[in-house]
């Protein structure tokens, strides 16, 4: 029998279970009557308390390394879990402090169940409310003060539609939007750069832990965990040239207003491209809108006044605004009339007003006569480019389009870019259900009326094809990711460049016609006061709404090419009148800078 | 006239100890869930817990009619159904804490891991009674160690530390009094220690937490080491009367998670003071002065065994559940036995003390 064989072991397991029991009731009497006060004290009131420390987003530099947007210090308000008791009177003195429903706290701290750390109430408080709330703390327990940066606009509107905005995250963002899984409160990118990079350029947050008496009295430091501060990014947008071209645009837009020539120009979308890289250096869309406004939450009445503008600030027309190309398509006509032979430079087309075959012909009904390939796109002749459309046909304009970025996002780092539309016979039956191509429709798609539509951006990146030598690059905004020391942590790739395979000799015959546009006799003659030859290209987009809109490309200087300008005013009329001086102005300014032109005495 | 031989030689003092800790669980359990019945209005988890008591009272007392040396012929179908269980929660499992430990049949949401305690120690007591005649040299016991390793491993793959080492506790109790040398015991004690650095790896990487956070709770105060260190204060803040039934801030206020199962003891603690506990430790010291004496007394080695493996079990328990609340021991899992909510956890513990009422009515009567 192994119970009378091995009895002294069943003894030995009884005095050590007794010993165990002498243990814990030893730890028992340890925690309960010696360490009992201190205990005590904690479940009286000592609480740990988390202190949310919002790490700093990165910041964002121009091309030359000038600061655009900051952050300057500043505290948002949360609240620690308390008993049940305590959290009614806190939350109805802070719904008072803070402006806030009581509701609307009591569903954040509802959403925050499950986590031990603070609740977030709200952000970038006042310096007034942080006073209060410092005044009144004996009736606040648990109520903290996080330290939160401020994002901070430089120079408020400047190139608005490409920084974007930060705000608080809401409640869609968090549960299934762009933010999901994030805490109440936290302060993310709501547009633009701010949000295509916002986790590059958020960081991690830090906090410290400390133990507090009812009072709010640190009791003990527990541990701090620094926040990292986020990435920081160099842009390639160019500071001066950004304030000159929204200067430009402003002028310009209240000039044509007040002189009567377009009374609703109000919207207009201006973008400048680096032809040897893609890379934007400006970037202008009107209506603007003040980012600033939208960091502390944006006021009823302000919203209000962005909200009900029916221009619609709060879009960035370079890349989301979509209109008929106009005239300026007839540089893709032309290069692939040429490239494919259906026509030599030395070849006269008669314009006699009207194409033989439909009878559509110039904007103002005038007759150039016999014309070359240089003349029909200098002086913009529709009837040439009918020809042209006509004896190329429907597919191979398209193919060329393509190859000029048309009918594609150019894949730009912001969100809410259009992709345009390709004028094909499938579009049109999409369009109006089940209608067949027709000759007219190639004659409109080949001077960029009809259903063709390219965005601001699309037609910058055709001119600059052209510039740079035929070699299409993708168009960015982000040149580096930068550490927090400035050393660079990242050189953005972008898509690779390609060559679009038009000969030198196409691209120089098209240089030449838009030369001529930019001199006397061409359609934009005015530009031949600039001090370098320019390239440019008018544009007027039919517009079923009201007043056409006027369009302009141009490039220079000609010979060794730096910036190409795609300009649009929505309801501009004409391209030359409307669209033009904006960009003529900006490549005055251009010049001056580069000392070509002798600087204006400051008024 | 058979029954009532039985009936009087039932063992009161266990009878009472259990009763005692499972009514003052009762009790903690309607104070813990207080906040939840009042904002449901029903006190949902004290009627389900009383229900099973009386559910589990009735098997005890309808079991006790039949002979505990017919579970001898029913080890092996057992431990197959065991290894099947087991199996059945890996596939079927829902999890909680990244470990799948619950199985739910129509209503009832079970646990089969602590049923899985139970049929450990009738088949390994089985086992072992098999074979005592050819327990000599330390290879003899390697096939017990492999019987007992199946059902081990496919708990901690679950995974389930806190069972698994219960599983250990249970079979180095029943090691020990089958004549396992505690000489062979340290070797393999040494041998577990060198190889530490490599069973690290294994832990998933919260039980690595748990661990970290056990040796420095104030290392994640927010997160691993909240339980720990609001249970210290929920005992600690009890003084030696306690705040009074219903009356502890720290379990009223939601501040102590889990409070109605694993961490039910800081309840008492808060509550009811060190008097309080001092009278539970006095009845769990009861339990496991029962259980050996009636191993002490057992008509045969069968029973020998039962008894001083429910009785590990009954020790590893409360020993891993207390030193937990009290900071220290790791927090793994393991619920007060009768005390903790959970039907899974009191109905395994019921019939294992039915069982050692079984074991005691049939024993010889020789020391009277």
């Amino acid at each position: 029998m192994l119970n009378k064989r091995y009895a002294r072991r069943l003894e030995v397991m009884l005095a050590a279970a007794v010993c165990i029991f002498l243990i814990l009731l030893g730890r028992m009497a340890y925690l309960q009557l010696y360490k009992g006060d201190y205990y005590g004290n904690q479940a009286d009131g000592n609480r740990l308390r988390r202190t949310k420390i919002t790490a700093p987003r990165g910041l964002f530099f121009d091309y030359k390394g000038q600061e655009l947007v900051n952050n300057l210090p500043g505290y948002a308000v949360a609240l620690q879990r308390q008993g049940q008791r305590d959290n009614e009177k806190v939350i109805g003195t802070l719904s008072e402090i803070l402006n806030m429903p009581e509701d609307q706290i009591r569903k954040r701290i509802a959403a925050n169940q499950n986590s031990y750390e603070p609740t977030r109430l709200k952000s970038n408080v006042s310096p007034e409310i942080v006073t209060k709330i410092e005044e009144r703390r004996l009736e606040l327990p648990g109520v903290l003060l996080e330290l939160q940066p401020i994002r901070n606009y430089l120079y408020k509107e400047l190139a608005v539609h490409a920084l974007g905005y930060v705000g608080e995250a809401s409640e869609y963002d968090i549960t299934e939007g762009s933010y999901k899984g994030m805490p109440g409160g936290s302060i993310v990118g709501k547009f633009g750069i701010e949000k295509t990079f916002d986790k590059v350029i958020r960081g991690i947050d830090g906090s410290f832990d400390e133990e507090v008496d009812v009072a709010g009295n640190v009791v003990k430091q527990l541990g701090q965990r620094d926040p990292i501060p986020g990435k920081s990014l160099q842009l390639t947008i160019d500071k001066e040239l950004q304030m000159v071209m929204e200067k430009a645009v402003d002028e310009q837009l209240a000039y044509l207003r007040s002189s009567g020539i377009a009374p609703n120009a109000r919207a207009a979308a201006i973008v400048a491209i680096d032809p040897r890289s893609g890379a934007v250096r400006a970037m202008v869309s009107r209506p603007a809108f003040n980012p600033n406004l939208f960091v502390n939450g944006i006021s009823e009445k302000d919203w209000q006044v962005i909200n009900n503008d029916p221009n619609y600030p709060m879009g960035n027309k370079v890349i989301s605004g979509e209109y008929p190309p106009g005239s300026t398509f007839k540089i893709i006509t032309g290069t692939a009339a040429l490239e494919l032979g259906k026509v030599t430079p030395e070849e006269l087309i008669f314009d006699s007003g009207q194409h033989w075959l439909i009878p559509m012909g110039n904007a103002g009904g005038e007759a150039l006569g016999w014309i070359n390939f240089q003349q029909a796109l200098s002086m913009s002749d529709n009837v040439y480019f009918y020809e042209m459309g006509n004896r190329l046909g429907i597919n191979n304009l398209v193919d060329f389009a393509r190859k000029f970025g048309m009918g594609r996002k150019t894949g730009i780092e912001l969100e809410g870019e259009a992709s345009g539309l390709l004028p094909t016979p499938e579009n049109k039956r999409k369009i109006f259900t089940g209608e067949d191509w027709t000759l007219g429709d190639t004659f409109n798609a080949s001077i960029g009326q009809g259903i063709d539509l390219a965005t601001p951006l699309q037609m910058a990146v055709m001119m600059s094809c052209i510039a740079g030598g035929g070699i299409y690059h993708q168009p960015y905004l982000v040149d580096k990711v930068l550490n927090n020391d400035g050393s660079v942590f990242e050189v953005r790739q972008h898509q690779e460049p390609y060559a679009l395979g038009v000969s030198q000799k196409t691209l120089e015959l098209i240089k030449q016609g838009l030369m001529g546009v930019a001199q006397p006799g061409g359609t934009a003659s005015y530009f031949a006061n600039l001090p370098k030859p320019m390239a440019a290209k008018t544009g007027t987009a039919e517009n079923p709404h009201g007043r056409d809109h006027g369009l302009f490309v141009a490039y220079g200087p000609t010979d060794a090419p730096e910036l190409v300008v795609a300009a649009v005013v929505e309801q501009g009329s004409f391209g030359s009148t409307s669209a033009g001086p904006i960009v003529y102005k900006v490549f005055e300014e251009w010049f001056r800078e580069e000392g070509l032109i002798p600087s204006q005495a400051v008024k | 006239m058979q029954q009532n031989r039985y009936f009087r030689n039932l063992d009161w003092w266990l009878v009472i100890a259990i009763f005692g800790l499972v009514g003052i669980g009762i009790c903690l359990i309607a104070s813990a869930t207080h906040s939840f019945a009042v904002t449901t209005g029903k006190a949902w988890h004290v009627e389900r817990q009383s229900l099973f008591l009386a559910i589990d009272l009735a098997l005890v007392i309808f079991s006790l009619r039949f002979d505990y040396r017919l579970l001898k012929d029913i080890a092996t179908p057992l431990y197959v159904f065991n290894i099947i269980l087991l199996l059945a929660v890996m596939f079927l499992g829902h999890s909680q804490l990244g470990a799948q430990r619950w199985i739910q049949i129509g209503p009832l949401s079970i646990q089969p891991s602590e049923f899985s305690k139970a049929i450990m120690i009738v088949c390994l007591a089985a086992f072992l009674n098999k074979r005592l005649e050819t327990l000599d040299s330390f290879t003899d016991y390697l096939p017990a160690l492999a019987y007992a390793f199946v059902p081990f491993i496919l708990v901690m793959k679950q995974p389930d530390l806190g069972t698994s080492l219960v599983f250990m506790a249970i079979l180095l109790g029943m090691l020990l009094i089958s004549g396992f040398k505690v000489r062979w015991l340290m070797y393999m004690s040494g041998a577990l220690i060198a190889l530490m650095p490599a069973l690290w790896h294994i832990l998933k990487e919260y039980q690595k937490n748990r661990i970290r956070v056990f040796l420095d709770p104030e290392l994640d105060p927010f997160g691993a080491g909240y339980h720990v260190i609001q249970s210290k204060i929920a005992i600690g803040s009890g003084l030696l009367t306690g705040k009074g039934w219903f009356l502890g801030t720290q379990s009223q206020l939601n501040f102590l998670p889990e409070n109605h199962t694993d961490f039910i003891f800081a309840v008492a603690g808060e509550e009811f003071g060190f008097i309080g506990i001092f009278i539970i430790l006095l009845l769990y010291l009861i339990v496991i002065w029962r259980g050996l004496t009636i191993a002490l007394n057992a008509e045969d080695d069968f029973g020998t065994l039962l008894a001083v493996g429910i009785t590990f079990m009954f020790m590893f328990h409360v020993l891993v559940n207390i030193g937990m609340t009290a900071g220290i021991m790791p927090v793994t899992g393991v619920p007060l036995p009768f005390m903790s909510y959970g039907v899974s956890s009191l109905t395994t513990n019921m019939l294992l003390a039915g069982l050692l009422l079984n074991i005691n009515m049939r024993r010889q009567q020789l020391q009277f």
